[in-house]
């Protein structure tokens, strides 16, 4: 695999924490350059100026470190472009530091509480499209599941610390505990408007950014 | 009255802006956040029919001439609410503060309400400007930007200590209606820039006293907002950017989001606002009417929307909110759990 395959590959499980989608699927990497010398140049880019900081940080952060770990990668710079805290995040991340060293004062720690708010709602939402892929769920193990969203599940139950082993329980709440057989009307209805509302936004990023940037996949996707 | 297919409906817009956003107002050292901000409006405006799309340049500053054609003879609005957005920080005269949206009050006297605002970071001088907008123009309502930047704070809560007095004397002076937007520049920044727990424990506060119409449906926190708005009486959806933003540019979504919000919320407890001049009115009145839920296996959990729910929430609901008189013929029928009156039989007669 080439260098800049490896490095691409890289910024593909840089998800959107908020969308709970990858970065490279959303359009957010508007430029990725890969010097001879393994110097690398990723350039972000969000459907509006005003995109919250937190979760353009987080991206950003978690890019340079994503691409910084591929072999062969000497350097990493990544720019966030187009922000109105662009600036502020640009300079935090290229020096390795964290949230709050690039919005003192405006922050009351750093960004683990909202990263971890927003993979149990992921959880949830993904949960929700499993749930019709076994006959009783209230039954089934995590192993029974499949596809995708199962190995997203297991990716962010295992970073939530919920247990991710093939025989645990294949539906657990937000907070890691099983959903019971008489909770399972209730959660179905949770979880798919959970699922609507990250698909709803990721469309929306989609279409503003396709308008910011004029490309032109504004085609509906299936939902 | 906007008529379609031989029937008539009357129209009450909740969220109706009239705004300067041109370079001549973009405030010096912050240009950079005023074209920013407007443009990114107008990216929002690109999600709408082609055939309804403005240049950038009309976008910025458009006029009492095209607010009159677009809104009153186009859609046949009824009534419609003015809501006032300040940004001082970034335009020199506010980006469609109070004063302006009043000079519209006067060229159509009866059709427009315009709503006041508050700030608690800005303290007495707040309280005041709100208590003599009252005394002068009868206040039904108000908008709050809680993401507004302030003297270096980029927002704040309506949990704030210092908002308590300013919801109290909304209570005092009898004005009702609060229409909150969350932008995306809440402080503390590290938190969920669009948290709307604030609005749950404000609602709760003043319930039987103050409705809350939680502008977009807490887009992007639906979720949120469908959880809460079900438990809090007082709890309204605004509609505006979900016609706009979705009718048309994501019909599948449209459908679901809509499912979701006669699921949750209920067809009595939903406002139709265009938010003019995102978005022209008339295409959302027309797209609402003619849309029906798809009969399709995904669509079978939620409920139906017939016509009497369009009419309210295109009209009926608003205008109660608001006070405002819906001539008899609009009314659509008499609920069946409401006893018949008088009125109402010459209504059906009529």
């Amino acid at each position: 695999m080439s260098l800049r395959a490896g490095v691409l590959r890289a910024l593909g499980t840089v998800f959107d924490p908020e969308l709970d989608e990858p970065i490279t699927d959303l359009g957010f990497v508007g430029r990725c350059a890969v010097g001879e010398e393994g110097d690398v140049e990723v350039l972000l880019r969000l459907p509006t100026p005003q995109c919250a900081p937190n979760f353009a940080f987080l991206m950003a952060a978690d890019a340079r470190d994503a691409v910084g770990r591929v072999p062969g990668v000497r350097d990493v710079r990544v720019e966030l472009i187009d922000h109105y805290t662009g600036r502020e995040i640009n300079t935090a991340v290229a020096r390795g530091e964290g949230f709050s060293e690039a919005f003192p004062g405006e922050t009351r720690g750093q960004l683990d509480a909202l990263r971890e708010l927003f993979q149990r709602k992921a959880l949830v939402a993904r949960q929700g499209r499993l749930l019709a892929s076994v006959p009783e769920p209230e039954r089934a193990c995590l192993g029974e599941l499949s596809g995708p969203d199962a190995v997203r599940c297991r990716a962010l139950r295992l970073e939530l610390g919920i247990d991710a082993s093939d025989d645990a329980p294949a539906f657990v709440r937000g907070d890691g505990t099983p959903v019971g057989s008489d909770e399972l009307v209730r959660f179905r209805r949770t979880a798919s408007l959970t699922a609507l509302s990250l698909e709803t936004n990721g469309g929306m990023c989609r279409d503003l950014l396709a308008v910011r940037y004029q490309d032109h996949d504004t085609e509906e996707v299936a939902v | 009255m906007y008529e379609k297919d031989g029937k008539q409906y009357y129209i009450f817009d909740g969220h109706l802006h009239f705004w300067d956003a041109s370079p001549e107002n973009w405030k010096p050292g912050a240009e950079e956040y005023a074209k920013g901000w407007i443009e990114c409006f107008h990216a929002y405006h690109g999600l709408g029919p082609a055939d309804t799309q403005w240049s950038l340049e009309k976008f910025q500053k458009y006029s009492a001439d095209d607010f009159e054609r677009d809104v009153f003879v186009n859609a046949g609005t009824d009534c419609g609410v003015l809501q006032s957005t300040y940004l001082r920080e970034w335009y020199t005269d506010g980006f469609n503060d109070f004063a302006r949206n009043v000079t519209l009050l006067e060229r159509f006297p009866g059709k427009l309400i315009v709503n006041g605002r508050f700030d608690p970071r800005e303290g007495q001088a707040s309280m005041e400007q709100l208590e003599a907008d009252h005394e002068k123009y009868g206040l039904k309502g108000v908008k709050l930007y809680t993401a507004e930047w302030y003297q270096g704070s980029r927002g704040w809560k309506m949990t704030d200590d210092a908002a308590k007095p300013f919801f109290d004397k909304l209570v005092e002076l009898g004005i009702r209606n609060v229409h909150i937007h969350k932008g995306p520049t809440i402080w503390p920044l590290d938190k969920d820039a669009f948290d709307i727990t604030d609005v749950d424990h404000v609602a709760t506060d003043y319930n039987g006293e103050l409705n809350f119409i939680v502008e977009h449906v807490g887009l992007p926190r639906i979720e949120d907002f469908c959880f809460m708005a079900t438990q809090e009486p007082n709890v309204y959806a605004g509609l505006a950017v979900v016609l706009g933003g979705l009718m048309h540019a994501r019909p599948n979504f449209f459908n679901k989001v809509m499912g979701e919000l006669l699921f949750w919320v209920g067809e009595d407890k939903i406002l139709y606002g265009s938010d003019y001049g995102i978005w022209e009115p008339k295409w959302q009145i027309d797209g609402l009417l003619e849309w029906e839920m798809p009969d399709r296996p995904e669509y079978s959990d939620y409920p139906r929307l017939d016509e009497d729910g369009k009419r309210k929430i295109l009209g009926l609901n608003g205008a109660k909110l608001y006070g405002v008189e819906v001539p008899e013929a609009l009314r659509g029928p008499v609920p069946a759990e409401a006893p018949a009156s008088p009125e109402s039989a010459v209504g059906v007669a009529g």
